[in-house]
């Protein structure tokens, strides 16, 4: 029974990954579908830190970098004719993750908490500002390139069609999610817990909290550098953008949406924030805002993320209660869409607003609705839509907090 | 001998400058456990306000309004923010911040622009003071020093004599202690955050336009500030002056000097440039590893003592 | 060999600052005793734990264990040396449940080391071991509770469970029973008693009942300083303990 419930995510994703490319065959859909692999990766080893380890990392997005930068070197040199195949390339990324995470975490293990934080912020700073002063290695602004198809064809295939490169990037992934999960079930990463929950009382069991912390930076610095050597192959470009700290920023956000508390929460957040960004990066210039509100608004209210908010639930569907959740949570709906649709009419029309001004031709639309932000309708409706909701929004959801309270305290007893 | 001079004059007022924002940061990281990433932000916001305060009125205006206009959103944020969100631990109150920060700079885009402002030296202060070996010394960076020097006078005073002050440094060395002693612990934290981002505010006031008013001001200054507070010891404000002061000099020095690595280490003896795989370094000019300088400085620092140059606490 | 005490405290010093809360303290504890330290609140009685397992540098002083000097090792070199401790302030993992707080408990003298190629569900030892030990607490209804969500009962019981579990040779208990009801206080008496078998005990305790049943030596540190040391009938008639006791605790004495 208990390894059923184990095992059987494990098969649906599997089935899943090896379905995805047939259902969503474009070009457009592959692509997308790689993108949310290589997240899903990063988000799981830097949840390794933050979630299992109680790390919060700002510099994590140097061992994707690194590994990236090192398997694309290899790359370069599979394409001059060194026997090295395209699918061993992220081995070759994770051992650039782990040694550089090997180096770094000699400076930030003996930290904790802020003073971490803040080191590892430091630290990536200093690394980001050395790569774009060494051009040679690491090409400059522009990053270096290489051709995935350039290097030795394995059973006939050399990887070049994006579907190709699929799948060896959705093995990898799914091999180094399986590999993170295993590590959870360690001593190491029980130790990790550990430290996370109580630095000081490891230290009186027998452990050295810095040197568990020492070991767990590397290994998550070992994934890191593997969705590196994953992304490598699939951009078959790498840049000083992905070592920086919007790509930080990025993976923070997707394991924080997703949930620090389980273990399959980041890659939750990985695949619906990787949506986010391509479904509102191409539709709205907002998107840095609604990144900002999507923090604060989580934060405050849904501190567990989207993972969270199911194992909070999950229970009550079992026991077939839920339903009587619905009725007190439909009642908030109406005030959280006006609040939404309200905020969306506001930083729309403020950003349509300033392309004005830099010259745009006047006028505008959202969803459809026409809307020019040089007149006073759009603002006042978005207003109203805001307050309005947000005032709704305050007086249903105290009840359909206390309604959940209710039916999931009695379930609970 | 002058250049260095002038040099050195320019360090002083840019790690003062520092200061101004490394202190007010390291007391809320120090007694709130807050990692307040939102922190350069306020600084920009106190720029960009000041900018159209100096515009509407005039700069001496804005030199007191606009550091009370930040000082004011800190303490509401303090109160309705970051105060619900404390419940939920230390992660949560830095992705707060984290996303506050992001708001502010796009909000500061969408109501000023994307490009820099044209917020102005006052002409009143807009003359060369004295001249070094030739080259003028505006009067408005002897300015900001007084301005600096003055604030970090009113800092230590309010510290060293008031009330409050001596709640502010019990609870930066005993957090726990000081609720049990009857303080209203959240009031003190309001003021704290409130007073930490006026004096950030009063740093864009006085920066934007000795420097540049723009939407990358929070991020290129913030990492810095960053590194000074984590270099000084989180919640240690001698540090936090020590390291300023330090990274200000530093950084300006190696922003002058206009040589190449391998050059500079010929100066001092070492002869470098046989080994060539590592000739991308040793052509690298100082002034454009500057950027590096005060992250390969807190590195250096933590390797010695993690605790940073007066920290008392490693967390 | 055996002629060195298990644990000896040679001129103990220890000041915060210009607080002097440990002056020369000079205790020994033979092997296999069960020592008591007892005193007034304040006396030192917590730093001087703190100072036995490296949690603190000391000001001054040697502490030795066996014969060999352990002054200024860590706390986790310590513990490898069969030192083990619980704390006045319950100090556990909150997020992990009761089973796995005593797992990691026990892991380093099962020899799980820091093994990352392992699951920990392999080291049988080392489950059989923490099962045990729930049955010892008597905390087996409550195995996967995370240990945060605990009665405050329950969680000493497991602060008392961390500090067993891995089989130290020399155990030291920080007021085990502190806030425990009459009859908790018996079953945690009776556990202590039983797993400190053949083995050496430190316990500090208010409970004078629980010391004079338990302890063979007590040693009683009033300011800083041991002001009497010797078996439970040599202390209870000492003029100097019964002055630093005066109150509550002085009416046990006779
Ligand atoms: N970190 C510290 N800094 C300064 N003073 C301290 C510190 N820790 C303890 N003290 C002081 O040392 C003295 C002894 O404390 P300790 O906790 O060892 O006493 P105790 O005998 O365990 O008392 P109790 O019975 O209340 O547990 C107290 O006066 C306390 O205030
Ligand atoms: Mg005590």
């Amino acid at each position: 029974m208990r390894t059923i419930s184990h095992t059987l995510p494990w098969v649906i994703a599997v089935v899943l990954v090896l379905v995805a490319p047939h259902v969503f065959g474009s070009g457009f859909s592959i692509s997308l579908l790689c993108r949310m692999a290589i997240a899903a990766v990063f988000a799981l080893s830097f949840n390794m830190l933050m979630g299992q380890g109680g790390m919060m990392d700002f510099g994590h997005a140097v061992y994707l970098g690194l590994g990236g930068f090192l398997a694309m070197h290899v790359m370069r040199a599979a394409d001059a004719g060194w026997w090295i195949p395209t699918p061993a390339l992220p081995i070759v990324g994770a051992f650039g993750g782990v040694v550089a995470a090997g180096l770094g975490g000699l400076v930030v293990s003996r930290s904790t908490r802020t003073a971490f934080a803040m080191i590892t912020m430091g630290l990536a700073e200093a690394i980001v500002a050395l790569v774009l002063m060494l051009p040679r290695l690491f090409g400059g602004e522009e990053g270096i390139n290489a051709d995935r198809s350039g290097g030795p064809p394995i059973f006939g295939f050399d990887f070049g069609s994006p579907l190709e490169a699929y799948y060896v990037i959705a093995f990898w992934a799914l091999a180094a999610a399986g590999l993170m999960f295993l590590f959870t079930r360690t001593p190491l990463g029980r130790l990790s817990n550990a430290v996370r929950d109580n630095a000081e009382r490891v230290g009186f069991l027998g452990y050295n909290p810095g040197r568990v912390r020492y070991f767990v930076y590397m290994f998550s610095g070992l994934f890191a550098g593997l969705a590196g050597g994953l992304q490598a192959i699939n951009d078959e470009i790498i840049t000083s953008a992905n070592i920086g700290s919007n790509a930080a920023g990025a993976v923070l956000l997707m394991t924080f949406i997703g949930g620090v508390g389980t273990f399959a929460g980041p890659v939750v957040g990985a695949v619906v924030v990787t949506l986010m960004q391509m479904a509102l990066g191409t539709v709205t210039e907002a998107w840095q805002l609604y990144n900002g509100l999507i923090f604060i608004v989580m934060v405050l209210w849904a501190p567990g993320g989207i993972s969270g908010i199911i194992l909070a639930h999950a229970p009550l569907v079992r026991s077939g209660q839920a339903r009587r959740l619905v009725p007190s949570y439909l009642t908030v709906l109406p005030g959280f869409v006006a609040a939404l649709l309200g905020t969306i009419g506001l930083s729309e029309n403020a950003y349509r607003l300033q392309s004005i001004r830099g010259g745009s031709p006047p006028g505008g639309s959202i969803f459809g609705i026409p809307s020019d932000p040089q007149t006073m309708t759009p603002w006042l409706v978005s207003l109203a839509l805001t307050a309005v909701g947000l005032w709704l929004v305050a007086r249903t959801a105290p009840r359909a907090r206390a309604a959940w309270l209710e039916i999931a305290g009695g379930t609970q007893a | 001998m002058d250049q260095l001079l002038l040099i050195l004059l320019n360090g002083l007022v840019y790690g003062l400058l520092l200061f101004m924002l490394s202190s007010g940061l390291t007391l809320i990281v120090g007694m709130m456990g807050v990692l307040n990433f939102a922190h350069a932000s306020f600084y920009m916001l106190g720029a960009y306000v000041a900018f159209s305060i100096s515009t509407l009125m005039n700069f001496w205006v804005a030199l007191i309004v606009a550091p009370l206009v930040v000082g004011a959103l800190g303490a509401l944020v303090e109160q309705y923010g970051l105060r619900a969100v404390h419940k939920h631990g230390h992660l949560a109150e830095l992705l707060f911040t984290f996303g506050l920060a992001m708001i502010i700079g796009e909000v500061i885009q969408l109501i000023w622009g994307r490009w820099p402002v044209a917020y102005r030296v006052p002409e009143s202060l807009d003359f060369p003071l004295f001249s070094i070996g030739g080259t003028a010394y505006p009067a408005y960076r002897m300015f900001m020093m007084g301005v600096s020097l003055f604030m970090f006078v009113v800092l230590y005073a309010t510290l060293a004599r008031t009330r409050l002050g001596l709640v502010v440094r019990a609870a930066l060395t005993h957090p726990d202690m000081v609720a049990m002693l009857g303080h209203n612990v959240p009031r003190v934290f309001t003021m704290v955050f409130a007073g930490g981002c006026a004096l950030a505010g009063l740093a864009g006031v006085i920066a934007g336009n000795a420097y540049q008013t723009d939407p990358g001001m929070a991020l290129a200054l913030g990492a810095i500030v960053f590194a000074v507070v984590v270099m000084g010891g989180l919640g240690s404000i001698s540090g936090a002056l020590i390291a300023s002061l330090i990274i200000g000099l530093v950084q300006t020095v190696s922003i002058g000097l206009d040589m190449k690595l391998s050059t500079a280490l010929g100066r001092i003896g070492l002869h470098v440039d046989g080994i060539t795989a590592l000739s991308d370094v040793w052509d690298i000019s100082i002034n454009r590893a500057a950027p590096v300088v005060p992250f390969l400085l807190l590195v250096i620092i933590l390797a010695i003592n993690p605790r940073g140059l007066a920290g008392s606490r490693s967390s | 060999m055996s002629a060195a005490p298990a644990l000896l405290l040679d001129g103990v010093v220890k000041n915060f600052g210009l607080v002097h809360v440990l002056r020369d303290v000079n205790i020994t504890v033979a092997a296999g005793e069960r020592h008591a330290i007892i005193g007034p609140n304040g006396a030192g009685k917590s730093t001087l734990f703190h100072m036995i397992t490296g949690r603190f540098p000391v000001s001054g002083g040697r502490i030795s264990l066996h014969g060999r000097d352990i002054t200024d090792m860590s706390s986790y070199d310590i513990y490898r040396l069969g030192v083990a401790r619980s704390f006045q302030v319950t100090s556990l993992f909150n997020r992990l449940s009761v089973f796995e707080n005593l797992r990691v408990g026990a892991m380093r003298n099962k020899g799980a080391g820091h093994a990352w190629w392992r699951l920990l569900d392999g080291y049988g030892p080392l489950r059989e071991r923490a099962e045990e030990m729930l049955e010892m607490l008597g905390l087996t209804a409550r195995r996967n509770v995370p240990a945060g969500l605990l009665a405050y009962a329950d969680q000493r019981a497991l602060e008392i469970g961390l500090a067993i579990v891995g089989g130290a040779t020399t155990i030291l208990l920080d007021e085990p029973t502190a806030g425990m009801s009459r009859h908790e206080t018996e079953r945690a008496v009776a556990l202590i008693r039983r797993v400190s078998e053949g083995r050496t005990l430190v316990i500090v305790e208010h409970d004078m009942g629980v010391v004079f049943d338990l302890a063979d030596r007590i040693s009683v540190l009033d300011n800083g300083r041991v002001i009497a040391s010797g078996t439970p009938a040599d202390v209870r008639g000492d003029p100097a303990v019964r002055s630093a006791y005066l109150g509550a605790a002085a009416e046990v004495l006779t």
